[in-house]
């Protein structure tokens, strides 16, 4: 268990929207968007859509799903599984937390 | 209860993957022309640039037929349905037993009766056959003539200039779209046409004449004809109503449906670009397909159909991402969100204080915001709409 990487302010995610980090940041293969749901709750993903080049970072957040900005597939928030087509493979979650309005990242664990 | 589902285009797959994932237990079948199910819009773009793989068109992961326990008959097609005896007929002579019968036989790309229209230069785009058959054709150099400059068209003359073409789009409207995207989105996209090199005109075909070689093509109101070195042809499909038809279903300029899927026969379902909901218009749309298989499944089912929601399309074009939503033809106004002269931008149509329509260039938020506020029927402010900095994430949220 690592301690987390603080990538971002709450305030820095809208509500309903999200906010890539960069993989030269997380690590990962992928950048990671974190996602703030319409409850205020803080997800993260797997940035690159499973079906085409697009960022879920910017796409419509709400009630617990993420749609992509290009052909609107859409992701479960918590598990990353894929919710309709075009998209056919799942994304990956990854485990964040928020701490006093800060936003901690932990790359590669599951939530 | 066993389901067979004929064609395995996106308003096929869905329906058997709705009817899973809504529970059902019983013997799927789809029944399919091609190799697999395959996903049609990249044909015009990253297919026919030869930039994607055929495999990757599949509208499903090979494992998931047998994961969801979909039996896929590929390569066939049903030549006959017998509803009163509860089965259907194969290409191949079989027999197949099916207690209910999806229709998703999707259409063919609309060929107009036009002098010369079945030259061997002349081209559509529909299927995988198609477009490989387009592909040689569109090398470096190559002089293309467009035939149609609504979703395909367009796609295709932007796929053929990105492939180094000389690349003629040719419509008989002005601006075409319009009456869709409204005059100020559509202006712009056809406007976008002639930064990347291609030539716009306003015509139609009078005929076209093989000269081996090249296709010499007379266009209205023009005193010279223009050669060729092949033509693609993109206004609007044909569905495929024969199976209907002949098994005595109601069929007027599609397969007439309920507001279930279910045509005359309750036996017999019709989804995707064939079925024509009684007293409308056939959508003809991706998601609309998909949407139509979720509602077969449910009236299989017995269960509640999903709530309908606002039309919604897309189109990729020159590198950009274009949406719309709703029916721009019923708009009162329309407000430009930023500014029309570059992307990103939007268009919302308004009647009676309310959002009924809305397109966007590189803006999908703006569109998916619309979508949701023309289904929740939210009042909204026009100003507020066309300012860039009000959130319309904001506009949404009920007034507190």
């Amino acid at each position: 268990m690592s301690n987390g990487i603080r990538v971002a302010a709450l305030d820095d995610i809208p509500q309903g929207e999200g906010l890539a980090v960069a993989k030269e940041i997380t690590g990962t293969a992928d950048d990671i968007a974190l996602l703030r749901d319409t409850d205020d709750t803080v997800y993260a993903l797997d940035d690159t859509c499973t079906h085409e080049d697009a960022s879920l970072a910017d796409g419509w957040v709400e009630d617990g799903y993420v749609e992509c900005p290009l052909h609107a597939s859409r992701f479960c928030l918590k598990n990353g599984e894929v919710q309709g087509l075009p998209a056919t493979r799942n994304t990956c979650p990854h485990r964040v937390e928020v701490r006093d309005g800060e936003v901690w990242l932990f790359p590669g664990e599951a939530p | 209860m066993n389901v067979v589902v004929v064609g395995g285009g996106i308003a096929g797959v869905s329906t058997a993957a709705a009817l899973r994932s809504q529970g059902f237990d019983g013997e799927i079948t789809l029944v399919d022309a091609g190799e697999f199910p395959y996903d049609r819009p990249p044909l015009s773009k990253d297919y026919l640039a030869g930039t994607r793989p055929a495999r990757q068109l599949a509208l499903q992961q090979p494992s998931w037929y047998d994961d969801q326990r979909v039996r896929l008959v590929n390569r066939t097609t049903v030549t006959a349905l017998r509803p009163a005896e509860g089965k259907l007929e194969l290409s191949d002579g079989t027999m197949l037993p099916a207690d209910r019968v999806v229709l998703a036989t999707g259409g063919s790309a609309a060929r107009p009766p036009i002098p010369g229209i079945d030259g061997e230069r002349v081209h559509v785009l529909r299927t995988v056959e198609d477009a490989d058959r387009l592909r040689p054709a569109l090398t470096s150099g190559a002089r293309i003539l467009v035939v149609g400059a609504g979703l395909i068209g367009a796609e295709t003359a932007s796929t053929a200039v990105r492939l180094g073409c000389e690349v003629t789009l040719v419509d008989p409207l002005a601006t075409p779209l319009a009456a869709v995207l409204g005059p100020e989105l559509a202006t712009w996209l056809q406007d976008m046409h002639t930064w990347h090199g291609i030539t716009t005109v306003q015509a139609a075909v009078e005929s076209f004449t093989d000269r081996g070689g090249h296709v010499e093509v007379r266009l209205t109101g023009k005193a010279a004809s223009r050669s060729y070195d092949a033509v693609v042809v993109g206004v609007g499909m044909v569905p495929h109503t024969g199976l209907a038809e002949r098994a005595g279903l109601d069929v007027d300029r599609g397969i007439l449906v309920d507001a279930g899927q279910a045509t005359s026969n309750p036996a017999v379902l019709a989804v995707g670009d064939p079925a024509r909901p009684r007293g409308q218009a056939r959508a003809e749309h991706w998601e609309a397909a998909q949407q139509d298989g979720a509602r077969a499944a449910a009236t299989l089912l017995g269960t509640a159909a999903p709530a309908p929601t606002a039309p919604w399309f897309w189109t990729d074009r020159h590198g950009r991402h274009i949406e719309a939503a709703g029916h721009m033809a019923s708009a009162a106004e329309t407000v430009v969100r930023g500014s029309c002269a570059e992307p990103s931008f939007a268009v919302f149509g308004l009647r009676d204080g309310r959002v009924v329509a809305a397109a966007a260039v590189d803006d999908s938020a703006a569109v998916r915001a619309a979508r949701r506020m023309i289904d929740r029927r939210t009042p909204v402010d026009a100003g507020r709409l066309a300012d860039p900095d009000v959130s319309l994430r904001a506009l949404l949220r009920p007034e507190r």
